[in-house]
């Protein structure tokens, strides 16, 4: 190799580590100067181009991916009857996305970190016990409650008052808090902090569920709209 | 969790910021980017069956998503223009890095190649692509490769005042 080869090498690929490449830049000062140079070079160009990804990124996906996955079995259950609704709810869940750092998300993750010790627990409770912490924030008239409720308390979420429950599930356990003094406008997909979340306007308060896997959050829904959806 | 889905989900976690990289170059639009990097890695979980080695995932993922760019997005029109660095920077201070900073100045450089010259200089060093797998992605001869990447990293040194010169290329000749 001569020095014009190993110039114009140097700006076709200079990370190459070819052995005559190598060679010839042992052997020659010059080159091995000007092969500095462009590696100077490489590591600007690779800084420069290195724009950083938005945060989330990979939660945002993997949520996405998640979702797809459970409205394509939905739809398979139902023959194919939703198919418009479930495309028009996944590309409003892409797009929410975005939407990455709503306040009701904030201060429903920090509390489930801050309770973090609450998400080991399996045991059930009794339903008195889950009817009595509604009762104590105010909530009447609740209908038949879910089955496997491992963790019941009322806890103050942010400024809001909420009952506090864990459902466990195979595939992990699933975070119920239930707003008792907010009524959120619509309902919401999110992510925070590598934990997934929804949140749902429910009669005079505001459903959310938040867990790693989110594949039980409509049955867990369905489940507290029966509970909850005459409670006054 | 399936096998499936944790090769899934260590692809995503470990790829997307890098595939997320190269959109934004390859699209000119941070939301583009986004869109085009989850509608890859949805597509491509349909056809993980056919990823047989993972250390290819990455040029597989980028053959995706230029796919998804080209099916998508082709018929839009770049915008590559930063508005704000449009209006802040002029021709002097492009060439000066202590007026916009030393990535700025080279991103303006990079976003000035033409198409032709930027693709296969981000698939080398974005992609990690060799110069006989980007001539396949973009179904040109190896040679017209070496050729575009040469002259992409030319041109990228003459605009941002490099040290080598064509002139000290044409004084070996």
């Amino acid at each position: 190799m001569n020095c014009l080869e190993f110039r114009r090498e140097l700006l076709i690929d200079p990370q190459s580590i070819a052995a005559d490449l190598q060679r010839h830049a042992r052997e020659c000062p010059r080159c091995a100067e000007a092969q500095a140079r462009a590696l100077a070079f490489e590591a600007s160009l690779q800084t420069a181009l290195a724009v950083p990804a938005p945060a989330q990124l990979a939660e945002s996906i993997l949520l996405r991916h998640a979702t797809e996955q459970q409205r394509s079995r939905q739809r398979v259950r139902r023959g194919g009857a939703v198919l418009g609704l479930a495309a028009a709810v996944a590309l409003a869940f892409g797009i929410g996305m975005r939407l990455q750092a709503q306040p009701l998300a904030e201060i429903s993750v920090a509390h489930l970190q801050r309770e973090a010790f609450v998400l080991s627990m399996t045991k059930p409770v009794a339903e008195a016990q889950i009817r009595k912490a509604f009762a104590d924030l105010g909530v009447k008239d609740v209908g038949a409650l879910p089955p496997d409720v491992s963790f019941v308390a009322c806890c103050p979420v942010g400024r809001y008052s909420s009952v506090h429950l864990l459902m466990p599930r195979s595939n992990g356990p699933v975070t119920v808090l239930y707003l008792t003094d907010d009524h959120a406008e619509a309902r919401r997909e999110f992510v925070r902090d590598g934990w997934l979340g929804r949140s749902v306007p429910l009669a005079h308060g505001t459903l959310v569920l938040l867990a790693h896997d989110a594949s039980q959050f409509d049955q867990i829904e369905s489940q507290w709209r029966g509970a909850l959806q005459n409670a006054t | 969790m399936s096998g499936k889905q944790r090769q899934f989900d260590a692809l995503v976690r470990s790829l997307s910021g890098d595939l997320f990289r190269y959109g934004y170059w390859l699209c000119g639009d941070e939301a583009l980017a986004h869109d085009l990097v989850q509608e890859t890695f949805l597509r491509a979980w349909r056809a993980l069956d056919n990823l047989r080695e993972t250390a290819a995932a990455k040029s597989w993922l980028i053959t995706i998503l230029r796919r998804e760019h080209a099916r998508l997005y082709e018929r839009k029109t770049p915008q590559f223009a930063d508005v704000d660095e449009v209006d802040v920077i002029d021709e002097r201070d492009a060439h000066m890095p202590e007026f916009a900073g030393e990535e700025n100045v080279i991103r303006n450089a990079i976003r000035q190649l033409d198409a032709k010259y930027r693709d296969p200089l981000l698939l080398q060093v974005l992609g990690g692509f060799s110069c006989e797998e980007i001539a396949r992605e973009l179904k040109i001869t190896p040679a017209a490769v070496m050729t575009q990447v040469f002259r992409a990293r030319q041109k990228l040194k003459a605009m941002l005042g490099g040290e080598i010169r064509e002139a000290q290329i044409h004084e070996l000749s």
